[in-house]
């Protein structure tokens, strides 16, 4: 059990809601998305998030992995928020915490004791206290964060133009003109790529013992 | 809103840098407890000498400013060492009960930053307090050390620790700091030739001027500044996240105390100067430019890149400086109020007007270290423009050790003991180090590092990029192949008490029952 895949924490947290706020709430989500979008800028701009998203499943709605698993009699409906986002847990609900307080609170206000995301500790409790951690977390691009994803993509389809706008007869002048505008262009797309920044000590022993497990298990093979 | 602080219950070197007020020297040295009966003896007998946070008068009244100043804090061993019960030990903060040698893998002490390549002092267990003695000069240092080293022989069972590494590889049981020397004249400079000490945060109750509040506080909605509160230095006292600081009990333990990070710092010069002789080469401006473009601020007076940034620029400002300087020095006050207004641009300001980085790059030292509401890229996103900085403000109280040899170089001993203080090492100090040092997310740069303390490695991936203006037709400049500038040699974690924490651990009361 991990929620952490190289440079990415996954987090899942699934929160109680009253059956008929969750259709209210529902109603609200489609508002402010459809004619409120600056209500998403702060969610935009904290760039440590990959991936955010906030569903609500009614109470006669949660899903059975087959026909024959007995249907559940839930008392509340529920809202799961599912994010992928690039840094350690503090970082993270810090992070959210300081820059859209308002913004938490309008998607988990009418959630049964939710405590408002200021003061920060009482905000912690709720989300640590509601969280599923991951059986299987991964990620394809364990060096990447969703940055580095995006200026990788941004910097390969920019090369691509740029080496489809240079001719044969070009002067070497005007190639390094245009080469020197193609990097100014792309100056904030070129940072290094690397190992992830170490989340927790804790973790740091998780992968430890990992590396101690896989040699141990190779031993017997080498000397048979 | 918080009330106002007690000062005279808060050591000093949590309001006042004293190299501002014209301490250049210091000695800062670590206790070992090896008994606990004993230790609160001396810690008894040392009371009186430590040096509180009442501002100085400036005449007449009291509390003139004395020739010298004492403090003191504890590591988690030497809270355990004194015989603090163990439920007050256990609601200290996991790093701080760690210490920093634990933390060596979050902070990039790797490499020759490794802890099994620091002083011999930091080797093994035992260091239980740090006491610091800073004066207007070196005899009033001595003066106050022998006080403390009588008071420790007279009670027994405390030691000084021994092996800070010193001059000529020696081995002393103190490590001294000063203020870097030019021509006997004190300067701010550090050893890679930086003016420093320049920016720090302004705090709710802090007892600084007001005027010193621009650039130095927190952002609010409609863009101006105001005091961080006090919570994010102090420990009982509200913080910006509207509750109050984790902390152990029972409550006089740890209110008006904070904490502390020790680290002492090597810097190598020839390092430094030969990497910076070969990159200007190809870079199209000064030498000075591009050490001003590492740090964020020109190397001889500190002007920010924001005000100045280019050679060009400089010269102008600095010619403006000198003829605003001439006619207030000769009594004109209009003259006066200019270079008044002139020379507060120095800390007032943010990066709104460089997004790009073509002024200051957005990877340089002060743009990492402080990021001045930069990370709301987009205006109005956050709940304030500086949202995501207020909460890892650092308190700074550094000071120069070392240099003074006629042939410095990287063998030889000279850096910075950094120190910074702040409510939560993890939340403040770690997250800097780590995330803003030594990684770039935050900034879209990948995992670029600061170029003077990064845990750099001379590979082509260890780089700094200087950004450009956008459509001006220069290319960004990119110094890769960054070698490590900045070694640690050592360092812990400290909790500083307040006067009242300090009798009530001297007395042996502290009960959180
Ligand atoms: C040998 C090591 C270091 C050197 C040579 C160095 C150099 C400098 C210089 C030249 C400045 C500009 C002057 C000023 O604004 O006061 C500065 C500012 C600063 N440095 Fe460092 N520094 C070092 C270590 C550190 C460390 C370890 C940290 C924290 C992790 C740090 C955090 C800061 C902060 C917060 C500022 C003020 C930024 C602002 O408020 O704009 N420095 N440093």
């Amino acid at each position: 059990m991990s929620n952490v895949a190289g440079k990415a924490y996954g987090m899942n947290v699934l929160t109680p809601l009253r059956w008929w706020t969750a259709l209210w709430q529902k109603l609200i989500f489609w508002v402010v998305v459809k004619t409120f979008p600056y209500f998403l800028k702060g969610l935009l701009t904290l760039s440590l998030i990959h991936y955010a998203r906030w569903t609500i499943i009614n109470r006669w709605s949660f899903p059975r992995l087959d026909k024959t698993q007995p249907k559940e009699t839930l008392t509340y409906s529920y809202m799961l928020f599912e994010s992928n986002f690039n840094g350690s847990w503090d970082q993270y609900i810090d992070s959210f915490s300081f820059a859209i307080p308002g913004g938490l609170d309008m998607f988990w206000r009418w959630n049964i004791k939710y405590p408002k995301s200021i003061p920060l500790h009482d905000f912690y409790h709720y989300i640590r206290f509601n969280q599923i951690e991951c059986d299987h977390y991964y990620n394809a691009y364990p060096l990447a964060s969703a940055n580095d994803v995006k200026s990788a993509k941004r910097l390969t389809g920019n090369l691509r133009s740029f080496a489809d706008s240079l001719t044969d007869n070009m002067t070497d002048e005007a190639f390094m003109d245009a080469y020197r505008q193609f990097l100014a262009d792309n100056q904030h797309a070129l940072g290094s790529m690397g190992d992830s920044p170490l989340m927790s000590t804790s973790h740091q022993l998780v992968q430890h013992h990992k590396q101690v497990n896989t040699a141990h298990e190779k031993q017997p093979e080498e000397e048979a | 809103m918080n009330r106002p602080l007690d000062l005279d219950d808060i050591q000093g070197n949590i309001c006042k840098g004293y190299g501002r007020y014209g301490f250049p020297k210091a000695r800062y040295f670590f206790l070992q407890f090896h008994t606990p009966d004993q230790g609160r003896r001396c810690l008894h007998q040392l009371i009186p000498l430590i040096t509180n946070a009442e501002p100085w008068a400036a005449d007449g009244d009291s509390p003139l400013k004395p020739d010298v100043t004492t403090n003191i804090a504890f590591t988690y061993a030497g809270l355990e060492a004194l015989g603090l019960p163990q439920r007050s030990l256990n609601g200290f903060p996991g790093e701080f009960r760690m210490g920093m040698k634990s933390r060596a893998d979050i902070l990039g002490d790797n490499g020759p930053s490794a802890p099994e390549h620091w002083d011999p002092v930091w080797q093994g267990e035992g260091i239980h307090a740090w006491v610091s003695i800073n004066g207007r000069d070196m005899d009033a240092v001595e003066t106050r050390f022998s006080v403390i080293r009588g008071i420790i022989s007279d009670t027994g069972g405390v030691s000084i620790r021994p092996g800070h590494r010193g001059a000529d590889n020696t081995l002393l049981p103190w490590q001294d700091a000063s203020a870097v020397y030019e021509n006997g004249k004190v300067t701010p400079k550090e050893h890679f030739g930086y003016v420093d000490g320049i920016g720090n945060p302004y705090f709710e109750g802090c007892g600084n001027d007001p005027s010193r509040l621009p650039g130095r506080g927190k952002l609010n909605k409609e863009g101006q500044w105001q005091p961080l509160a006090t919570g994010e230095f102090i420990l009982g006292h509200v913080d910006e996240a509207q509750e109050y600081p984790l902390a152990p009990e029972p409550h006089l333990l740890a209110h008006n105390g904070t904490f502390m990070v020790y680290r002492k710092l090597h810097e190598n010069v020839t390092t430094f100067h030969h990497y910076v002789d070969s990159v200007a080469q190809d870079f199209d401006g000064s030498r000075e430019l591009l050490m001003a473009k590492f740090s964020g601020r020109w190397p001889d007076n500190g002007a920010p890149l924001t005000l100045a940034p280019d050679d060009e620029a400089k010269a102008a400002l600095d010619q403006q400086l000198a003829s605003l300087t001439e006619k207030a020095d000769k009594g004109d006050a209009c003259a006066a109020a200019q270079l008044k207004a002139l020379k507060d641009q120095w800390i007032d300001f943010t990066y709104a007007d460089d997004k790009h980085g073509s002024r200051c790059p957005i990877g340089a030292h002060i743009r990492r270290a402080n990021t001045r509401a930069s990370l709301e890229t987009q205006k109005g996103a956050f709940n304030t423009p500086s949202a995501l900085d207020d909460r890892r403000r650092l308190l700074r109280r550094g000071l120069p050790y070392g240099g003074g040899q006629k042939e410095a170089s990287d063998a030889t001993e000279q850096g910075i003991i950094f120190m910074c203080l702040g409510a939560s090492i993890e939340r403040q100090f770690e997250f800097i180090q780590q995330q803003w040092i030594n990684y770039s997310n935050d900034f879209h740069l990948g995992n670029d590092k600061d170029v003077l303390i990064g845990s750099n490695n001379g590979r082509l991936t260890d780089k700094h990029i200087i950004q450009t203006q956008p459509k001006s037709g220069k290319a960004p400049f990119f110094c890769s192949h960054l070698p490590r500038m900045v070694e640690t040699r050592g360092g812990d974690y400290f909790f500083i008490p307040s006067i009242t924490a300090l009798n009530m651990i001297a007395q042996g009361i502290i009960d959180p029952t």
